[in-house]
């Protein structure tokens, strides 16, 4: 091995494994020593799948004995540390006097997975939980229906978590790594509201929702709000996959349409305002978001799930609930729902020093009302 | 006393890694080193996990292992099976040094000459 190209490789921030023709090791980089926790002199003149310990060395290597090595690609290695870790294995063949010449260059990707789990954790902070049969059968459809493109009708009173649901479909979906937009379909002058959803080309061109989602997902909030005319184009969109922006052609974009309402959606068709045909597309895939009041059971895995949430996030140690509070908790019938138990606990987290949250540290309108009977934890 | 050993082992060789061993080698070895049994099961997959349950279940006393994970190690170690891993040779090498007891983990043994 040439000294100084040795001094090369141990300059790069990647991991070099130098290969004889037989796959042994000639040397490792500094990088790669780093990695693996082998000195090069250790592991001189050893099989590389033996030092390297790479999925892929071992379950099909890349190197062959003649011709171009394959393709490299993600895959793993296992340190003499007892440590998994992700790596890029890209090989490298090169032919010199003394004759071929392998090389393994090994791109570690642990920061990379740290980062992603960092936004899956993220992600999972802002999904549905639920303990309650009505929440679990809902949670088991979320991977069912995501592996589809037909478009989603989700019902549910406000505070249910139907941005949430639209959202977790989305994340499980093959178009996770595409757009999702939320738009919310609330009164607005009908021609602003077709150039926010389709675009237009004058006086500048302007990208619509549609065109912001091209390749993801478009979720459609209230959508009984949106003008008999837009509802039609929506129609148009489902049945023929283009839209037109305003003063432009049509358009083909790939976007998966998820819409919702507070009211049940059967009863917006039949009082005209949610137009038959398109009820019909869209209530395909149709969820329904039960409200918090008929599945109890949520109340208190919520309560707790969401002391816990804000006592992290806030740094406080918050242990529970005194028995008054959370009597007067479960005594609430929380008309908006989950959005507005989280809203209480936030409160509550925020105004309790320490120890277990007690009546006084409930926002004062739990305070004022009647206490019911009937409900415990 | 006897002492049962398994061997996740590749060919005549002792597998890099025990997540992904396909083949293992189970031996009894009588208190002076003689093999009493020698015993060689095919997995249908490799399984980290169903390693550790055949471990367990056939009762061994000691695991010889290439590289394995920190969480399997420490998971065989509480369940009290010795764990020779890091080590890296031929499976003939490796049974010598255990039948004359001087197997340390890391252990880098000869090869037999196979081919790499």
């Amino acid at each position: 091995m040439n000294v100084s190209l040795l001094d090369i490789l141990d300059a790069l921030p990647v991991g070099c494994v130098v290969l004889d023709p037989h796959r042994r090791v000639r040397t490792l980089n500094a990088a790669m020593e780093s990695l693996l926790g082998y000195a090069r002199d250790e592991v001189a003149g050893l099989p590389c799948r033996h030092v390297l310990r790479s999925r892929r060395c071992i379950q099909n290597c890349p190197h062959t004995s003649d011709g171009a090595p394959s393709p490299g690609g993600r895959t793993d290695c296992l340190s003499r540390h007892r440590r998994i870790i992700p790596i890029n294995l890209t090989p490298v063949r090169l032919t010199t006097d003394q004759g071929a010449v392998y090389l393994d260059i090994v791109e570690d990707l642990s920061p990379i997975h740290s980062l992603e789990a960092r936004l899956n954790q993220t992600a999972t902070e802002d999904s549905l939980v639920g303990r309650s049969p009505a929440m679990e059968r809902i949670l088991r459809l979320v991977p069912m229906v995501a592996g589809h493109s037909a478009p989603i009708l989700i019902a549910g009173e406000t505070g249910t978590g139907k941005g949430r649901l639209a959202h977790a479909i989305h994340k499980a979906s093959a178009r996770a790594r595409q757009p999702f937009i939320r738009f919310s379909c609330g009164p607005m002058a009908e021609e602003i509201l077709e150039a926010e959803l389709f675009g237009k080309t004058a006086p500048a061109p302007q990208p619509g929702r549609f065109q912001q989602a091209q390749g993801g997902t478009l979720y459609l909030a209230e959508i009984e709000s949106l003008p008999p005319s837009i509802q039609a184009r929506l129609l148009r969109f489902l049945d023929e996959g283009t839209i037109q922006p305003q003063g432009g052609h049509p358009m083909r974009v790939d976007v998966r349409l998820m819409a919702s309402t507070m009211t049940d959606p059967a009863t917006l068709a039949a009082a005209g305002r949610l137009c038959e045909n398109l009820f019909h597309r869209l209530a395909a895939l149709r969820l329904d978001l039960p409200p918090l009041r008929e599945r109890p059971e949520d109340v208190a895995f919520l309560l707790h799930y969401f002391r816990e949430h804000f006592a992290q996030r806030l740094k406080k140690n918050i242990s529970g609930f005194t028995p008054k509070a959370l009597s007067m908790l479960h005594a609430h019938p929380f008309p908006g729902n989950v959005r507005e138990l989280k809203n209480i606990m936030e409160f509550a987290v925020l105004v309790c020093p320490e120890g277990d949250v007690r009546p006084e540290h409930l926002p004062g309108y739990l305070l004022r009302q009647p206490q019911r009977r009937g409900r415990k934890e | 006393m006897e002492r049962r050993i398994l061997i996740t082992i590749d060919h005549d060789e002792i597998a890099p890694r025990f997540d992904l061993a396909m083949e293992v080698l189970i031996l009894r070895l009588a208190e002076g080193g003689e093999i009493v049994a020698r015993k060689s099961l095919l997995l249908a997959h490799p399984s980290a996990d169903e390693l550790c349950n055949l471990i367990l279940e056939r009762d061994m006393d000691a695991v010889v292992c290439g590289g394995i994970e920190e969480e399997y190690y420490h998971y065989l170690r509480w369940k009290r099976v010795e764990v020779f891993d890091g080590v890296i040779g031929s499976v003939a090498a490796v049974i010598d040094r255990l039948r004359t007891g001087t197997l340390n983990p890391g252990d880098i043994v000869e090869f037999s000459g196979a081919q790499a």
